[in-house]
């Protein structure tokens, strides 16, 4: 096998350190990297007429990915995970050390320990492509940058800076990353070798002192503030955020050996906690959903030309994220007012995107110019898929897929954004209804990753695999989910959000209902986003799921009464919230008429939380064992990327082993003699007899 | 050589927007790109195959050079196919069409799409050259006196720019504006003010007439950057247009003795149209319906300083060359660049007189009857985006042969600096 770091030499004795990991597209730092990396080392030193180092990596779009998570997360000990830091510790402050310039040529993601390596470095050049991305995305994973990130970027760039790169995880452009001073110059890709070799010559760029910032009174002050704003948006759920700004902070007062001594401490804490368990899992579920194929080996052509019928929240959500990422979209509703209003949200997105440096102005018209709006029926035969967004009525949609399979071609896929209804009812007018397939994006379509790709019974593997693969060409993470009624996100969310519903009526205060569950976890109360999604859309959905279950589902008559007088959430002005433009919604007083009774009034926000959040399990169970998915992880990462489920607690599934299966069984029960709807599943009992839990023990 | 003839298979244009109204913010890459891009979605056809676009423009963008490139790109035509912008003045849209024929014939291509547009609300305002040469000066200088100096050589007339739209409307081979040209032709043939009006006022209560026909080639334009407005129908048309409101008006051109007036000229206007055109068996093996063919055209000069005849002379070329005479249309587009200049044509049309001395054939070309011109409207109401209108009358001609289920169209428009075009389509039977 051949080394993951090759070392040659220039006439003039600069030693250029290529990284090229064998048999993978990425480079990534473990333990046989860290060892290569400090043989070539010897090598260089052992050159005694040295006249400089340049990192560089072979492969297309990767610099070095980081540390190998993988490797990472299996670490045996904390002794081993301590060998591992100190030594890459080691090695990079080596290399910090050596009295020969050295320079990072940056092409590709850089991310993590591999900017780590950079910071080591004298200077730092990135190429402007698109694929070269900067950051320190750790505590993203519930660790933090501990081979010197937290003790080198504040020196370099200022603690406020540096706090923004290392507590927000952004991977970052080029551009952008030399506006912060991350790196010190960005050409084009075909220059780096030129420019390492002039700036090899003219050495190092004089380094600001940051000395206004990074005193000791200054940093206290910025550490108190940098706490008090994590604290209110993570309430606490992620210790790697306060960790790591005390480290970057009390880093600036000690030696930087004695401050990657604090990184190291912190990181071997970190690792032991369950958050960053999760946080890992979460991650290592994102790429088994870019990576997610099918079994048989199909042939599935890339999808062209897409027509987005309705324009809609949804369809003008949609339009506008595939036209960025250069499909041609033809942009279908049934009036020119109705196109307008599509393609205004569309332009309003793409100027919002323009505004925070996501798109230039050129790149956003070019999309913008992608979207051909039409008010009437044109012939579909260049578009290779249809995406309906129409409005959720089964009969809508069957006329339309009536009117869609007669202008397409018999291979063009088309796909419903319904987020409950029936494929196979909606297939049932369409000639060659194998390819009919569910496309369920979530609202908003540019910030929501997750995208439920629903197979009817009629659908055809092609299809399926053709759409997924679709939907992470366009960078959504698909999951594949069965025809069952409110497919899997909704099905499960439902529940929570009718049973918000149903405590509200029985007295429970909308404070208490939703900071409930923002303590918990979730990015959202419940009554909250019942106004954020629309009474009336929520009021939709949900009666139609309990006209499915109507066991376990009951709506309560709030959401009716709400409707009735008008107050159909944020769009309406008014909800369980009164939203006033630029103010944050106060509650809606005016409400209180409505309940029921006061039972739930004096339940505090734990039990709360706890009931709405056993619902979610059961009805996840409820998936389970209809298979509405196979297995565990498919429903915890949905609900995580679909719904904003607090990402530590790893997904209902993993909060219910966590809890414990024995404890959520008896919660229920206790909640079934008040009401039959709450009774356990039958998977959820099974397990809870035989001590089954949804996942493998872990070790403690 | 190849002697397949070319079909035209569809077109469609945006709404035509008078000069400093809706479309005013767009430029004529713009008002192009959503006119081929509408083209596209509404015939479904694979944007690859097409072999060249080919865009007329009169005043094309400054910051769109080759215009017909940018509009082709915009609109999502792939890379590889090219695009050239070709301007013969006023019929530039016509000029497009004839190319795309005679690129067809000569064997280098056989899809095309061809059009024109034009935004009239952008022509720029233009710095003289002198004051271009103190600005040169200025940006050379380096030190403090130096810039001092070169800005003391403004003078106040230097900051009057000239009006680019003004330049264009003037022949600089004889310094005279179209309007005055209209006068000429006016007076030399006795068109009163009174004719000139009631024509107009004609043309405006057929294209009123016409909206739902004229809705047929129309796509719905969403204004951009906010898209808080679209619009679907031409504004030029007035629904108060009578002679005693156009009698009101005063004679832009010739202010004291003159009878061309803004009521009874055309419309400056920004529009843009795009045509799907290509040969005949090519349209076939692609199962498409065209809406018709090319049967024969021809382009003639004449005098500049009479350029509104320049219809009769491309008429009586086109009949040399390919047999058809006034008498074989059953419908007839003539574009009413003025309603005087119209009237003078279908006057002269009838003179044998002018035949025999201007055209060098014995007979006159023939009668030019009311009932079968301009039966939608003409340019006078529906505006004149100059480097379009030769599209436009084609696209609506061909779309009128098809409701009146007849066969032969004369299409024909005269040309800023002394050129007339004409045109003969028939549709499919």
């Amino acid at each position: 096998m051949s080394a993951p770091i090759t070392a040659s030499m220039s006439d003039e004795h600069v030693w250029t350190l290529v990284f090229d990991q064998p048999d993978t597209s990425a480079n990534v730092f473990n333990d046989a990297t860290l060892d290569c990396l400090a043989e070539q080392l010897d090598v260089v030193t052992g050159d005694s007429q040295a006249a400089g180092i340049v990192f560089k990596s072979a492969k297309p779009s990767i610099f070095i990915a980081g540390a190998d998570l993988k490797a990472l997360s299996e670490v045996e000990s904390e002794d081993a995970l301590r060998e591992l830091i100190g030594k890459g510790q080691a090695i990079f402050t080596r290399i910090a050390k050596l009295e020969i310039p050295t320079l990072a040529a940056i092409h590709g993601a850089c991310l993590g320990g591999g900017y780590e390596l950079c910071l080591a470095c004298d200077i730092r050049i990135a190429s402007d492509d698109g694929a070269t991305r900067i950051g320190l995305p750790e505590t993203a994973l519930g660790i933090l940058p501990a081979w010197g990130g937290c003790t080198r970027l504040p020196r370099l760039i200022g603690l406020p800076g540096a706090l923004d790169v290392i507590l927000g995880g952004k991977r970052l452009t080029a551009t952008s990353a030399l506006r912060r001073g991350m790196v010190d110059e960005v050409v084009p890709r075909e220059h780096l070798d030129r420019a390492a070799a002039k700036a090899m010559q003219k050495g190092a760029p004089p380094r600001k002192s940051h000395f206004w910032v990074n005193n000791f009174l200054s940093a206290a002050f910025i550490a108190a503030t940098a706490q008090r704003q994590s604290r209110a948006k993570t309430r606490g759920h992620y210790p790697a955020i306060p960790r790591a700004i005390e480290v970057a902070v009390q880093g600036l007062r000690r030696s930087e050996a004695d401050s990657l001594k604090l990184e190291l401490e912190a990181v071997v804490d970190l690792s032991a906690t369950a958050t960053c368990r999760r946080l890992m899992e979460i991650f290592f579920l994102q790429e088994r959903a870019k990576r997610l194929r099918s079994s048989e080996s199909l042939v599935l052509e890339p999808i062209g030309d897409i027509a987005v019928i309705g324009a809609g929240v949804m369809g003008a959500g949609i339009a506008q994220w595939v036209s960025a990422r250069k499909h041609r979209v033809i942009l279908r509703d049934i009036d020119p007012e109705q196109v307008m209003n599509g393609l205004r949200r569309i332009s309003g997105i793409y100027k919002d995107a323009v505004k925070r440096h996501i798109f230039d102005k050129v790149t956003a018209r070019q999309g913008m110019d992608r979207i051909s709006p039409v008010s009437e029926d044109v012939p579909l035969q260049q578009v290779d898929l249809v995406i309906e967004a129409a409005a959720e009525s089964l009969n809508v949609k069957q006329k339309i897929f009536l009117g869609l399979s007669e202008r397409s071609r018999s291979d063009t896929i088309l796909a419903t954004n319904t987020s409950a209804l029936s494929i196979d009812e909606i297939a049932e007018s369409v000639e060659h209804p194998e390819r009919v397939v569910g496309l369920h994006f979530f609202n908003p379509v540019h910030r929501m990753q997750l995208v439920e790709v629903v197979e009817g019974h009629r659908t055809s593997p092609e299809v399926v695999w053709r759409t997924v693969k679709f939907v992470q060409s366009i960078g959504r993470l698909p999951v594949l989910v069965k025809d069952r009624p409110g497919f899997l996100v909704n099905r499960i969310l439902m529940p929570y959000l009718v049973e918000a519903g149903h405590l509200f009526e029985s007295g429970a205060s909308c404070e208490n209902l939703d900071s409930g569950m923002l303590e918990f976890g979730m990015p959202m109360g419940p009554l909250r986003l019942i106004d954020e999604v629309g009474v009336d859309v929520a009021l939709h959905v949900g009666e139609y799921l309990a006209s499915c279950f109507p066991d376990h589902m009951q709506v309560p008559a709030v959401l009716t009464e709400m409707i009735q007088a008008g107050q159909l959430g944020r769009k309406a002005g008014m909800g369980f919230y009164i939203h006033a433009r630029g103010k944050s919604p106060t509650v809606n007083d005016a409400l209180d008429s409505l309940r029921k009774n006061r039972a739930a009034a004096k339940e505090g926000r734990k039990e709360l939380a706890e009931r709405m959040v056993f619902l979610m399990i059961n009805e996840a169970a409820r998936c389970l064992e209809e298979a509405v998915v196979e297995d565990p992880r498919d429903i915890d990462f949905a609900m995580i990327m679909g719904t904003g489920f607090a990402p530590f607690r790893g997904g209902p599934l993993r909060h219910a082993d966590t809890v414990g299966i024995a404890r959520v069984v008896d919660g229920l029960r206790n909640l079934a003699e008040e009401n039959p709807r709450f009774a356990p599943c039958g998977l959820l009992e099974e397990m809870a007899i035989a001590g089954r839990e949804f996942y493998k023990k872990e070790n403690p | 050589m190849s002697t397949e003839r070319l079909v035209i298979v569809d077109g469609v244009r945006t709404p035509f927007a008078r000069m400093g109204t809706q479309l005013a913010a767009l430029g004529a890459d713009e008002l192009g790109r959503m006119a081929v891009s509408a083209l596209l979605t509404k015939t479904g056809i694979d944007p690859a195959i097409i072999d060249e676009v080919i865009m007329g423009c009169v005043g094309q963008p400054v910051d769109a050079a080759n215009v017909s490139r940018v509009i082709a790109l915009r609109a999502g035509i792939p890379p590889h196919v090219p695009a050239i912008t070709v301007s013969r003045n006023c019929a530039s849209g016509m000029e497009s069409l004839t190319q795309a024929h005679e690129k067809l014939v000569a064997g280098r291509g056989s899809v095309f799409v061809v059009g024109g547009a034009e935004s009239m609300s952008q022509y720029p305002l233009v710095y003289k050259f002198a004051t271009a040469v103190k600005f040169a000066a200025l940006n050379k200088a380096k030190t403090l006196p130096q810039k001092l100096a070169a800005m003391a050589a403004f003078r106040p007339a230097d900051f009057s720019p000239r009006i680019g739209l003004l330049l264009g409307l003037t022949d600089p081979t004889n310094g005279l504006g179209m309007g005055q040209t209209a006068e000429i032709i006016t007076r030399e043939n006795g068109i009163t003010r009174e004719m000139q009006d009631a024509f107009a006022v004609e043309s405006h209560q057929r294209a009123l007439a016409g909206r739902e026909k004229l809705a047929e080639e129309i796509t719905t334009v969403y204004v951009p950057p906010d898209h808080k407005r679209c619009m679907s129908e031409d504004n030029g048309p007035r629904t108060d247009q009578s002679m005693e409101v156009l009698a009101k008006l005063r004679p832009v051109f010739d202010r004291r003795t003159g009878t061309v007036t803004a009521g009874n000229s055309s419309q400056l206007t920004d529009g843009a149209v795009a045509l799907l055109v290509m040969g005949e068996k090519r349209a076939e093996a692609l199962g498409l319906t065209p809406l018709g063919v090319l049967s024969g055209y021809a382009y003639a000069g004449c005098d500049p300083a009479r350029m509104g005849l320049g219809p009769i002379h491309a008429m009586a070329r086109a009949e040399s060359l390919c047999g058809l005479g006034v008498s074989d249309a059953e419908l007839i587009e003539i574009n009413e660049a003025f309603a005087g200049q119209v009237l003078a044509v279908m006057k002269l049309a009838e003179s044998a007189g002018y035949a025999k001395t201007h055209l060098d054939r014995d007979r006159a070309i023939g009668t030019i009857h009311h009932d079968i011109l301009n039966v939608n409207g003409g340019s006078v109401a529906l505006g004149h985006p100059v480097g379009a209108t030769g599209a436009r009358l084609i696209l609506t001609a061909l779309k009128e042969l098809q409701r009146r289920q007849q066969k032969r169209a004369l299409v024909s428009l005269c040309v800023g600096g002394g050129q007339g075009a004409a045109i003969w389509v028939e549709a499919m039977s």
